[in-house]
């Protein structure tokens, strides 16, 4: 007998008269907020709950706007060099920077270690807990959000669901098959030395998003 | 209303005071007291040790000393607690329903006289500041968290004031007192930190378990305050 | 469990945990500080207690189940294209991972922040008994730390808690992370993200564990606060998640509920930091992250705790840590006193279960069963009744044979409380003892365990006349 065999025997001898277990019917899960209706509010409590942990949310009202913002960021860096997603709305972001050289995800692993900045875009944001979304099928950002000390994400507020049951709900669309979905909330951080918070560890010690919220 | 007193092993040996002022209290309530002289333990230290056999065969005297007892009244949160363990203890259907039937008819002191006699004036009076230590299995099992500070509100003079730390344990857990002294200690010496600051003249608590942990370290430590148990304090005039 | 160093006895540990300051003052500040903020973050919550009873039941509706939905995980998972191992014990885990790291041609090893791995002892297997011979390196700062110091966590969400900042800085300068050592604390996280990204760089296998799988979609979660987790499930071309089998949860939406319970029970957090959702490896193979995915499905003891119910819900522990958080014992002595990878209150009662070591045998008993643990944890797990349960089978020799105490201490135990029950259930004999107690103890000899008690507090003395004396002349 092999393992799973085995293993699967044992479970379920164990489990021999055991009924299964009541569920109740109810899809309402508790502890879900019931007061982000309003797109409005979403974008409040979106900013509210991503500040509280220490990312930066800069409102944006056009792609022009958002272009400047990262540019002046990269120039109060002194980055030198910027990974990008292959999002056409990120790919739009860094078309003009000058002073830093662009590089796609794609490009050397040791160049992307030493990079600076990682800009990406977001396919949702979460109101209720301040997250960022983003799914591996639509753009390749995992290295890019990940490897820099600074990850600059857009997001369209129009993206931004209200709760982690709504984003749950829309990454679960079809086949998760070869998808890796990842949550962002703030920067990286730790407290395992003598508990005392330090940000930025492994992962960026900044989040910057550029909330796209056009009239 | 007639109430029948199990006074528990600990209160009959080394603390009859605290049995006395449960009599008094419940007779000043209203009630006639009754003592069945049969009684001795409700068999939590063997159950808590993992001995349940030993346990049962002391449960099962319990439930015949009370058979057919409307009200049982215990000046003890954990022994008025064991009751409701005494089912699982029992094999035979007819033994749990008499356990299940006893526990529903079992009370700890502060529950019965706020929940049965709806806590009337008991022309208490203790002139002083007093902590409340919120025995665990009390407060857990059994929920009791209002009532004996309803109680105490009530007793003319008594200024109340609450410990931050109330809810933790005291370290006494039965044989967890003696078979892990050091760590025992170590959680009556957290708990009593906040004694000194607090400036209060007694800590009180419904069971005695507690109050012999705590003021046994009170007493070997020399700390200012006294452990009383409630039905002292409800008894004081 | 083979994944630590060898310990003396609970008792022996625990005093020494005790004398210890540094390590009593680091305890209570950590154990304060989550708990507080475990407590501003549910205060907010109004929904917490329904919060708990959902959660409870979606794991008491998978663990009824388990067989079908460890079947249902393993298919979608393997449609998706991961690799899905199972494995009956530690060794075998341990054997499965080396020869996917051997396949792989994977000489160099990273992982992440996973219990599951520490029970299998898997570091020490990999640089004693693989054939490549090398120790995957911790990525976690608090678990890297211990890594470097060679000893195991004394607390499941905060593992190097015990040491302060100038142990580290020593430390660090010993094992060449710094050339000197500040105990900045900034700056000793600096120095371990300049190591481990090298680490990271050059890795071939990413070891992680798994916080939560998904029966519905063959999925993994892993979740963590350093950006760890996402570097050793992204930068490596292979991907090992190690996860005991009660980790499913049937539906991909019930991650909702245990995603707003995990990080608020554990360090009052409303969301950690990152959260890595995987379901098979990439599809093309120009997209990022590992080539491989596998997922090492671990038994190792938990299918026999599915037997009865009482021992079930000990499965449904999500590892948040409120339970250590809230214990007056952990808070006293710590994780290394347990001698377990699993301390605390739900180590006290999983450890005997899983492990059946000798030793572990003694921590059902280091408790006083205050039940603060049960009142905290999110999943609602009953544990005194797991205590008294274990108490109770340890002291019977039932079920559980290797764990069964039969020291001369616990002969005489049994001979005591069998001569106390006899006593206890006449009141002829309960007054004849008494009396007879009564009398010993004004010649000075106490009753068992008077002696003990001493040793910290003054001891109540029998009461001249006894309560039931006192009624009687009463004339009632």
């Amino acid at each position: 007998m092999n393992a799973r065999e085995e293993i699967l025997g044992r479970v379920r001898a164990n489990l021999a008269g055991v009924a299964p277990a009541p569920r109740s019917a109810s899809t309402d899960e508790p502890g879900r907020p019931a007061d982000l209706e309003d797109p409005a509010r979403c974008v409040t409590r979106f900013r509210e709950l991503l500040e509280s942990v220490g990312g930066r949310v800069t409102i944006v009202r056009s792609e022009d706007e958002a272009r400047e913002v990262l540019a002046r960021r990269v120039r109060e860096l002194g980055a030198t060099r910027v990974v990008v997603s292959d999002a056409p709305a990120a790919g739009r972001l860094v078309g003009t920077l000058s002073g830093a050289r662009v590089l796609a995800s794609t490009a050397d692993r040791a160049e992307l270690l030493g990079a600076e900045v990682g800009v990406t875009s977001a396919q949702w944001g979460i109101a209720e807990t301040g997250t960022l979304v983003l799914l591996s099928d639509h753009e390749r950002s995992r290295l890019a959000s990940l490897l820099p000390a600074v990850h600059v994400a857009l997001l369209d507020a129009r993206c931004i669901l209200p709760t982690l049951g709504a984003a749950l709900a829309a990454v679960h669309d079809g086949s998760l098959a070869g998808r890796t979905v990842t949550f962002v909330t703030g920067p990286s951080r730790t407290a395992d030395i003598e508990l005392t918070l330090v940000v930025g560890v492994h992962g960026p010690r900044e989040l910057d998003v550029l909330l796209l919220d056009a009239p | 209303m007639r109430v029948s007193l199990f006074v528990t092993c600990l209160v009959d040996q080394l603390w009859p005071a605290v049995g006395e002022a449960t009599a008094d209290v419940l007779e000043r309530a209203g009630c006639e007291v009754l003592f069945d002289a049969r009684q001795t333990c409700c068999g939590q230290p063997a159950y808590n040790a993992g001995h349940r056999v030993e346990a049962r065969a002391v449960a099962r005297h319990f439930l015949d000393v009370y058979e057919g007892v409307d009200a049982i009244v215990v000046p003890s949160g954990s022994c008025a607690a064991m009751t409701h363990h005494m089912a699982e203890l029992f094999e035979d259907e007819r033994d749990r329903e008499r356990a299940r039937s006893i526990a529903a008819r079992t009370h700890d002191l502060a529950s019965f006289l706020v929940h049965t006699l709806g806590a009337p004036d008991l022309g208490a009076r203790f002139d002083g500041r007093v902590t409340w230590h919120d025995a665990c299995h009390g407060l857990r099992e059994l929920g009791l968290r209002a009532e004996p500070r309803r109680l105490l509100a009530s007793v003319r003079g008594l200024e109340l004031v609450e410990a931050q730390r109330s809810e933790s344990c005291c370290g006494f857990g039965g044989t967890f007192s003696v078979k892990y002294p050091e760590i025992s200690v170590a959680m009556v010496d957290r708990k009593l930190e906040e004694l000194a600051e607090l400036g209060v003249d007694a800590i009180v608590s419904g069971d005695a378990s507690c109050l012999m942990q705590i003021g046994g370290r009170l007493a070997r430590t020399g700390g200012g305050a006294r452990a009383m148990h409630l039905a002292e304090v409800l008894a004081g005039r | 469990m083979s994944g630590h160093l060898p310990m003396e006895t609970f008792d022996a540990n625990a005093r020494a945990a005790l004398l210890d300051r540094t390590l009593n003052g680091a305890l209570k500040r950590a154990t304060d500080r989550f708990a507080g903020q475990r407590r501003a973050a549910i205060d907010a919550m109004p929904e917490w207690e329904a919060m708990r009873e959902r959660a409870r039941e979606i794991k008491a509706e998978v663990l009824a189940d388990l067989d079908r939905y460890l079947e249902d995980f393993s298919a979608k998972a393997e449609a998706a294209g991961a690799r899905v191992h199972w494995a009956r014990d530690g060794d075998e885990a341990c054997r499965l991972i080396a020869g996917i790291a051997r396949d792989a041609n994977g000489r160099r090893l990273v992982k992440s922040k996973s219990m599951t791995t520490e029970e299998i002892g898997l570091n020490r297997y990999m640089a004693e008994a693989a054939r490549n011979g090398e120790e995957p390196v911790e990525t976690d700062l608090g678990e890297w730390i211990i890594q470097l110091a060679g000893e195991v966590p004394s607390h499941i969400i905060a593992p190097a808690i015990h040491k302060t900042k100038e142990q580290i800085a020593d430390l660090f300068v010993e094992k060449l992370v710094v050339e000197e050592g500040t105990g900045d604390i900034e700056a000793l996280t600096a120095a371990a993200r300049r190591v481990l990204r090298r680490h990271f760089a050059e890795a071939d296998v990413g070891i992680s564990g798994v916080n939560f799988a998904v029966a519905e979609t063959g999925t993994v979660l892993v979740l963590e606060n350093e950006g760890n987790a996402r570097m050793c499930t992204t930068l490596p071309s292979v991907h090992v998640a190690v996860m005991g089998i009660e980790k499913l949860l049937p539906r991909f939406a019930d991650l909702e509920v245990f995603l707003r319970l995990l990080p608020r029970s554990g360090t009052g957090q409303h969301l950690t930091s990152y959260q890595s959702l995987i379901t098979g490896p990439k599809r093309s193979p120009d997209g990022e992250g590992p080539d491989e995915v596998h997922v090492v499905l671990l038994d190792n003891g938990r299918s026999a705790m599915l037997r009865e119910r009482v021992t079930r819900q000990s499965l449904a522990c999500i590892r948040c840590g409120a339970c250590l958080n809230a214990c007056p014992v952990y808070q006293q002595i710590g994780g290394h006193a347990y001698g377990s990878v699993y301390p605390g209150p739900i180590g006290a009662v999983i450890t005997p279960q899983l492990a059946g070591l000798e030793k572990a045998a003694k921590l059902p008993f280091a408790s006083s069963l205050c039940g603060a643990c049960r009142d905290v944890c999110p999943v609602k797990i009953d544990i005194p009744e797991l205590l008294l349960h274990l108490r109770s089978e340890i002291k019977s020799g039932k079920g559980l044979p290797h764990a069964r105490d039969v020291s001369a201490g616990a002969r005489s135990e049994r001979i005591a409380f069998r001569l106390w029950s006899w006593t206890m259930r006449s009141p002829l004999r309960y007054r004849a003892a008494a009396a007879c107690a009564r009398l010993l103890a004004r010649i000075g000899i106490g009753i068992p365990g008077a002696g003990a008690w001493r040793a910290g507090r003054e001891l109540r003395p029998f009461a001249r006349r006894s309560f039931r004396s006192r009624w009687e002349s009463r004339g009632r």
